[in-house]
C-alpha cells in the first residue's frame, strides 16, 4: 500500500496516519500539540500539521495527525494553501506573545522563533510604522524610499525624520509581502535596476527574491 | 631573577580584538608584542563598482563610534574627485557634525573605558555605586553629544543627512538654537567630569618616548574638518600626498597594516592634534590643559586621555560659536544637485582617534573604480608596539598583575578602534 506525499510514493502499514508516514520518511511537518511520548493521544489542536489532500480523499486542508493513510492518497505538505494556513496559525498564536521574535534573546532556541522565521511572521514593512503612509509618502514625492519592501521594527526612524529608507533592515524575503509592497512602487517612476541597486547596499538574500518578483510583476 | 609571561588575549575595554604578549627572563625582555587578530573588513572592495551616492552610506559602516568621521572623509573624497564646492553654510554645519562626534567618542572613551583604571576597578559598573554623580555626569554629556549629532546628521550613528554636495535636509534653526543653550548648560557638567579626572590623574603612569605626531593643521582654527597634513618633525604636506606620509607596511603579528614616516613610528589622535595646534584651542580648553599640566610637545602617550578631555571642552565652546555664526544668515539648502564626473580625490578629516584618509577614483558615470581608506588606529599600531618595547623593560621589577595593567592602560590610552583598522588578509594556500 502506498501514499503519495509531494509527488513521492511512500509505503505504509495499516493504521498509520499521514503524519506518521511523513515523519518515518523524513518529510518535514511542523507540530506543536503532537507528543511523541504519548502518540496515542491526538488532540489535533494546533493545526500546524495540515496538508492539502489532492486525490483519493476529501479534497482540501486536513490535519495529517488524524488523517489515516489510504492506498492511493495524494497529499501536499508545501502547497500555497498549506503555507498560508500555517502562517495564519502561527501568527494567531504569536499575537498574544509579548516579545518580538526578531529582537528576542533566546532566538535560535525556541520553537516559536523558528516558526516565526519559517513563516515570516514579523514581516511587516517599514510603511506600517511610517507616519507618512497616509499622506506625504516620499515615493509620491519622487524619492526612492525602500520602506514598502524593507522589514520594519526600526520605528521608521529615517522616514519619520524625513529621510528615505535605505533598507538597512534587509529587503523582505517573503514573496507575498514583496508583491504587496511593490504596489507602492508601481505609481512612482523608478526602473527595476534603480530599485535593485538601492536594495543591494544592505541586502543580500532578499534581493534575488525581489528580482524574481519584480520580473513576475512586469517591472522594467 | 623571576620569569614573567603575560598573555592578554583579548584585551578588554577597547574597540575590537587585540592581544598583549610579554615574555621576560632574568630581567631581560625577550618578547613584547601588540598583536591585532581581528578579521579584515574588506570595505575597499565592497565599494568598487558602486555609484558615488552610496559610498558614504557604505563606508560609514566601517565604524559604529566614528561613523560621522568616515562619512565626512568619504564625502570630502567624492567632492574632491568631482570638483564639487559646498556652500559655506554646509561647511559650518559639517564642522558641527565633527564636533558632535568628537564629544561623543571622547566622553565614551574617558567615561566608560578609561575611568575604571583611574579608580582601580574592573569596569564602569562598580563605579555607578561608588561614584554615582560622576557616572551620571558622564552619561548626561554622552547623551547630549548623541542628541546633538542627531540634530545635525539625522541619526546618531551612520548619518543619513550628510550627502555629497551638502545636506539632504538643512537642520532646523530652532533645534540649533535649542542645542546652543543645552551646550552652554553642559559646560558645567564637563567641568565636573574634568575635576573628577584631575583628582585621580595620579593613576596614569608617567612614561615618555619621543615620537613624531601627525594631524591636520590650518592657520586659523583648531583643525578637525579641514587642513593640510602637519607633522612635528617635517612641516606640512598637502592632503593628496598622504600615501607618502603614512607609508603602510605589513607585519606578521597583525591583520592591520603598520605605518611610519620620518621616524620608526608616529602617533595620531587627540594628543597629536594638541601638540600641533594647541594655540588655536578655545580659552577654556587652554585653561584646562594648563590645569592638567599638558604642554606641547608632550611625548607621554597616557596624556592622550587628557588631550581628549581638553578637546571635549573645546568642542562645546567652538560649537556654540559656530551656531552663532550659522544663525546670522541661515538658509534652507536641502538636497543640492550635483553632476558626477570622472576623477580621483582624497578626503582627510581629523576624527576622534586621529587623521583619517579616504581616497576614491571614479569613472565618468560616478562609479567607484578604486578605493583606499587609511584609518587612524592603523597609523597608531606601530607606535603602540614601539612604546611597548620602551615601556616594558621599565616595568619588570613590578608584580606581574601591575605590569599587565600598565601595558593595558597604555593601549587604552590610544583609544584604538581595532576593527576599523584591520585591512590585511594573509592567505596561506595549501595545495
Amino acid at each position: 500500500m502506498k501514499i503519495i506525499i509531494n509527488d513521492t510514493e511512500y509505503e505504509f502499514k495499516k493504521g498509520q496516519m499521514v503524519l506518521d508516514v511523513a515523519r518515518a520518511n523524513g518529510v518535514h511537518l511542523p507540530t506543536l500539540c503532537f507528543n511523541p511520548l504519548n502518540a496515542q493521544a491526538r488532540p489535533a489542536g494546533c493545526r500546524l500539521c495540515v496538508v492539502e489532500v489532492l486525490e483519493g480523499g476529501r479534497p482540501g486542508l486536513q490535519s495529517s495527525c488524524t488523517l489515516p493513510a489510504t492506498d492511493g492518497l495524494k497529499v501536499s505538505t508545501r502547497s500555497r494553501p498549506v503555507y498560508n494556513q500555517r502562517r495564519e496559525v502561527v501568527e494567531l498564536l504569536l499575537s498574544e506573545h509579548e516579545q518580538d521574535c526578531r529582537n528576542c534573546f533566546v532566538s535560535g532556541d525556541c520553537v516559536f522563533s523558528e516558526l516565526s522565521r519559517e513563516y515570516d511572521i514579523n514581516g511587516v514593512s517599514v510603511c506600517s510604522e511610517c507616519p507618512n503612509r497616509k499622506q506625504g509618502c516620499l515615493l509620491s514625492r519622487g524619492v526612492l524610499c525602500l520602506g514598502p519592501i524593507t522589514y520594519a521594527n526600526c520605528d521608521a526612524y529615517c522616514t519619520r525624520r524625513g529621510y528615505n529608507c535605505e533598507g538597512c533592515h534587509s529587503v523582505m524575503k517573503n514573496e507575498d509581502l514583496l508583491r504587496f509592497g511593490l504596489e507602492a512602487f508601481a505609481k512612482a517612476e523608478f526602473t527595476k535596476e534603480e530599485i535593485l541597486e538601492a536594495a543591494r547596499v544592505f541586502s543580500f538574500e532578499g534581493v534575488d527574491v525581489l528580482e524574481k518578483v519584480m520580473i513576475e510583476e512586469g517591472f522594467k | 631573577m623571576k620569569e614573567i609571561n603575560i598573555n592578554v588575549e583579548h584585551l578588554t575595554r577597547i574597540e575590537g580584538h587585540g592581544n598583549i604578549i610579554l615574555n621576560a627572563k632574568n630581567g631581560n625582555v625577550e618578547k613584547v608584542m601588540w598583536e591585532v587578530s581581528e578579521a579584515p573588513r574588506l570595505f575597499e572592495a565592497f565599494v568598487r563598482e558602486k555609484p558615488y551616492h552610496q559610498l558614504a552610506q557604505i563606508t560609514s559602516r566601517i565604524c559604529g563610534i566614528c561613523s560621522i568621521g568616515h562619512t565626512l572623509a568619504s564625502l570630502k573624497a567624492t567632492e574632491a574627485a568631482m570638483d564639487i564646492q559646498i556652500s559655506p553654510q554646509s561647511e559650518l554645519l559639517r564642522r558641527l557634525a565633527i564636533h558632535g562626534e568628537n564629544m561623543q567618542s571622547h566622553i565614551l572613551h574617558l567615561g566608560y573605558l578609561v575611568s575604571p583604571d583611574l579608580f582601580g576597578v574592573g569596569s564602569v559598573i562598580p563605579l555607578v555605586k561608588t561614584h554615582t554623580d560622576a557616572v551620571l555626569a558622564v552619561v548626561k554629556l554622552h547623551r547630549l553629544a548623541n542628541e546633538f549629532s542627531e540634530v545635525v546628521c539625522g541619526r546618531t550613528t551612520h548619518p543619513t543627512n550628510l550627502i555629497p554636495g551638502g545636506f539632504y535636509k538643512t537642520p532646523s534653526p530652532l533645534k540649533l538654537k535649542e542645542y546652543r543653550q543645552k551646550l552652554l548648560d553642559s559646560v558645567e557638567t564637563a567641568e565636573t567630569v574634568a575635576e573628577i579626572i584631575l583628582d585621580n590623574i595620579g593613576a596614569l603612569p608617567s612614561f615618555s618616548r619621543e615620537t613624531e605626531f601627525i594631524a591636520l593643521t590650518t592657520e586659523d582654527e583648531y583643525a578637525l574638518y579641514d587642513g593640510v597634513i602637519g607633522s612635528t618633525d617635517a612641516g606640512t604636506y598637502p592632503v593628496e600626498e598622504y600615501v607618502n606620509v603614512v607609508n603602510e607596511f605589513v607585519v606578521p603579528q597583525s591583520t592591520a597594516k603598520y605605518c611610519k614616516n620620518k621616524r620608526e613610528a608616529f602617533m595620531v589622535g587627540a594628543l597629536a592634534r594638541f601638540n600641533l595646534n594647541h594655540e588655536k584651542l578655545s580659552p577654556m580648553a587652554l585653561k584646562w590643559a594648563e590645569k592638567f599640566g599638558l604642554r606641547p610637545v608632550c611625548h607621554n602617550p597616557f596624556m592622550n586621555n587628557v588631550a581628549q578631555l581638553v578637546e571635549i571642552v573645546h568642542s562645546i565652546e567652538d560649537s556654540v560659536s559656530l551656531i552663532d555664526r550659522l544663525l546670522i544668515d541661515y538658509k534652507d539648502e536641502s538636497r543640492p544637485v550635483i553632476t558626477p564626473k570622472a576623477g580621483r580625490g582624497v578626503g582627510a578629516v581629523d576624527v576622534p582617534r586621529g587623521i583619517l584618509f579616504h581616497e576614491y577614483t571614479y569613472d565618468k558615470d560616478g562609479i567607484c573604480k578604486k578605493a583606499n581608506c587609511v584609518i587612524p588606529t592603523n597609523q597608531n599600531h606601530n607606535n603602540i608596539q614601539h612604546d611597548f618595547e620602551t615601556f616594558a623593560p621599565q616595568l619588570l621589577d613590578k608584580p606581574e598583575k601591575e605590569i599587565e595593567l600598565n601595558l593595558e592602560m597604555l593601549v587604552r590610552a590610544y583609544d584604538p578602534c581595532v576593527s576599523c583598522s584591520t585591512h590585511f588578509l594573509k592567505v596561506e594556500w595549501k595545495r
